[in-house]
């Protein structure tokens, strides 16, 4: 038989039972719908977990001395040697943050509090740094030398002093002396996250660079990317360029924000065992549509076969007909998706009524609007999958009918 | 030399722990061009008898040879090529295929043996002229009458140019016009184009149109007369 011929065949089969080839048609594209646009929107929302985290934390890749991402000693720091200049210059980085990690204690003349200051270049974290993009103007550190400090709203509190007043940090200097700094309350955050908003404080590179006495180093060199996409070449870029100095490892934020890529993990497993029990689901609707229709035909296929047609050939017959159902289920499911996806990517879900506005996920704070993002590659991958499951479904039917012997076939009534 | 040969053939089905005996010991030559009936009550072989002529079936015990090919030691693929190119099959309950139409039935078995779709239209177009269904060819077969799907059945056996027919009791659907109009058409494609047609039938009317009567009893050989005129 022509390629031709069995579509044609394959094709008349399908509509045989009309309505039934619907209601199997409509449950697979839905199904493809759901679990397309569900994708789409659990990547959307890590998506902009990761953004948010990244450029908070450790960028989308972080360069660390070796040894500090596991300890944290605040003595594993690094010259810069005109590093940041180096990687900002490789394609498809946006901006590299340099960033002092100091253990510290504040004290304002009421309260005293263990914290951990952090060293920042004003200029570069303001354009990307979450903590400082939503703050005024006039809130924002001013220079990397300044005394100026952002520090977290609960800890304002705690220290029981106002915005414009004067606190001091106390921190251990290398040659292992305590050193002191003023320093002035110039902008507030308020994250949401109780962690951040009862130890924050952000203060200019070089102010810290005098507590420690090393206003050249850093702990961590945040790389910000232009697109999440270009990770893997920047960081093989970045490892070649540090191939010189091996005190000096460049790792992914996987790496250096453990909390977040676990949760994300975590909850993307629990997503993959909602979209296979649907899978599932539908795969069982099918295997159900098609052995029906192959038990109500098994006289006709006794037939066929008396005509002299192989086992094989009606394999191939029951086979092609599985596929056009699966071929046209992803076509009509696509579209579905591509169209809920579409709703989910510009006008989203909003949960404000349903979640706590400071809930947290993996150390960032939930954005209680959810925003689907395209996914096209997963789409394909996901419909062809579904053709391939249906495929697979036809196979005990297929084999069924091929087993027959075309006079017992001809004795089915 | 004979086309078919049924030598010494049994035939035992199982039904469960039973042993049911359909054929017994029969032995049966058929030459190219026979125009023959299987003729006997019900039960007594006629259809087991076509099934193994038919390579649909192999025996319990003896031999079956059809046009040099021995059924009991081919294979099913060996058996399913030589139904698609020597033998054409009529069936008592007409067995077309639904979702197809009448054309298409018809061209069933040249489209299995892979023949261009037009020259399948028109070698079905030039056989349904012959049969006289010509303008039913788009139809399906749930809007033709009993007669019209066995001419449809007929021309699907035919289109491949068959060495032998089998036909099992084609004509029991039938009213008895209908039939012997049927019976006429078979004699006639039998008379000018030479296909060996067997078939089996209980009815009178129709084993006295055959040139050679078989009767079966218990799966026996009863009879065997060839009329000549």
């Amino acid at each position: 038989m022509l390629l031709m011929d069995y579509l044609q065949l394959a094709w008349k089969n399908l509509w045989r039972n009309r309505r039934r080839t619907i209601i199997t048609l409509t449950a697979i594209a839905l199904s493809i719908m759901l679990v397309q646009a569900l994708h789409n929107l659990s990547s959307g929302v890590y998506a902009g977990m990761v953004d948010s985290g990244v450029r908070a934390g450790s960028g989308h890749i972080a360069v660390y001395q070796r040894n500090y991402l596991e300890s944290r000693d605040e003595s594993l720091f690094f010259e810069d040697r005109n590093l940041v200049a180096e990687i900002e210059a490789i394609d498809g980085v946006k901006q590299v943050l340099p960033r002092l990690y100091i253990p510290a204690l504040a004290q304002s003349s009421r309260e005293s509090r263990g914290v951990v200051l952090i060293g920042v270049d004003p200029q570069r974290e303001g354009q990307i740094n979450p903590f400082l993009k939503t703050l005024p103007k006039e809130s924002m550190l001013r220079s990397a030398a300044s005394r100026d400090a952002v520090v977290g709203s609960r800890l304002l509190d705690e220290l029981q002093i106002k915005p414009g007043q004067k606190f001091v940090v106390t921190a251990q200097h290398q040659d292992g002396t305590l050193r002191s700094e003023l320093l002035y309350v110039r902008g507030v955050v308020s994250s949401g996250m109780k962690d951040i908003d009862s130890s924050l404080i952000l203060i200019g590179r070089e102010r810290a660079g005098l507590l420690t006495g090393s206003t050249s180093s850093v702990h961590e060199l945040a790389v910000i990317l232009s697109d999440p996409g270009f990770e893997a070449p920047v960081h093989r870029i970045i490892a070649t360029m540090l191939a010189a100095r091996p005190d000096i490892e460049a790792v992914s934020w996987q790496r250096a924000m453990p909390n977040l890529a676990n949760a994300i993990k975590l909850d993307y497993a629990s997503q993959k065992f909602i979209f296979l029990i649907i899978l599932l689901i539908v795969t069982i609707g099918v295997i159900n549509t098609l052995l029906m229709s192959v038990m109500e035909r098994m006289r006709e296929f006794g037939v066929i076969l008396a005509l002299g047609s192989k086992p094989t050939t009606l394999r191939r017959m029951i086979m092609l007909e599985a596929l056009s159902l699966g071929l046209l289920a992803a076509a009509i499911g696509s579209l579905l998706g591509c169209l809920a996806t579409w709703y989910l990517v510009s006008v989203g879900i909003d949960l404000a009524a349903l979640v706590p506005e400071t809930l947290e996920f993996g150390g960032v704070v939930f954005d209680p609007v959810m925003r689907a993002s395209w996914n096209p590659g997963w789409m394909l991958q996901i419909a062809l999958y579904v053709v391939g499951l249906t495929l697979l479904a036809a196979l005990y039917p297929a084999i069924k009918a091929g087993r027959i012997t075309p006079v017992e076939g001809m004795r089915h009534h | 030399m004979s086309l078919i040969k049924l030598k010494n053939v049994s035939k035992i089905y199982r039904l469960g722990s039973q042993r049911i005996p359909a054929l017994a010991d029969l032995s049966l030559s058929f030459d190219a061009g026979e125009f023959a009936v299987l003729a006997g009550p019900s039960g007594s072989g006629k259809t087991t008898a076509l099934n193994l002529i038919g390579c649909l079936d192999r025996p319990t015990a003896g031999q079956v040879i059809v046009s040099d090919l021995e059924l009991g030691t081919a294979s099913p693929r060996e058996l399913a090529d030589f139904r698609l190119q020597h033998i054409g099959f009529i069936f008592q309950s007409y067995n077309l295929i639904p979702v197809l139409t009448a054309a298409e039935n018809a061209e069933f078995t040249l489209m299995l043996q892979k023949v261009p779709k037009r020259l399948r239209r028109q070698r079905v177009c030039q056989l349904f002229l012959e049969l006289g269904i010509n303008g039913l060819e788009e139809r399906r077969p749930a809007d033709l009458s009993g007669g019209q799907q066995q001419r449809v059945a007929i021309a699907r056996a035919m289109a491949a140019d068959p060495h032998v027919i089998l036909a099992d009791e084609p004509t029991a659907n039938l009213d008895s016009h209908t039939a012997e109009g049927l019976l006429e058409l078979m004699r006639r494609l039998n008379r000018e184009q030479g296909t060996t047609f067997i078939f089996s039938s209980h009815d009178d009317r129709v084993i006295s149109q055959a040139r050679r009567v078989i009767r079966l009893e218990d799966g026996h050989l009863a009879d065997d007369i060839t009329i000549t005129t």
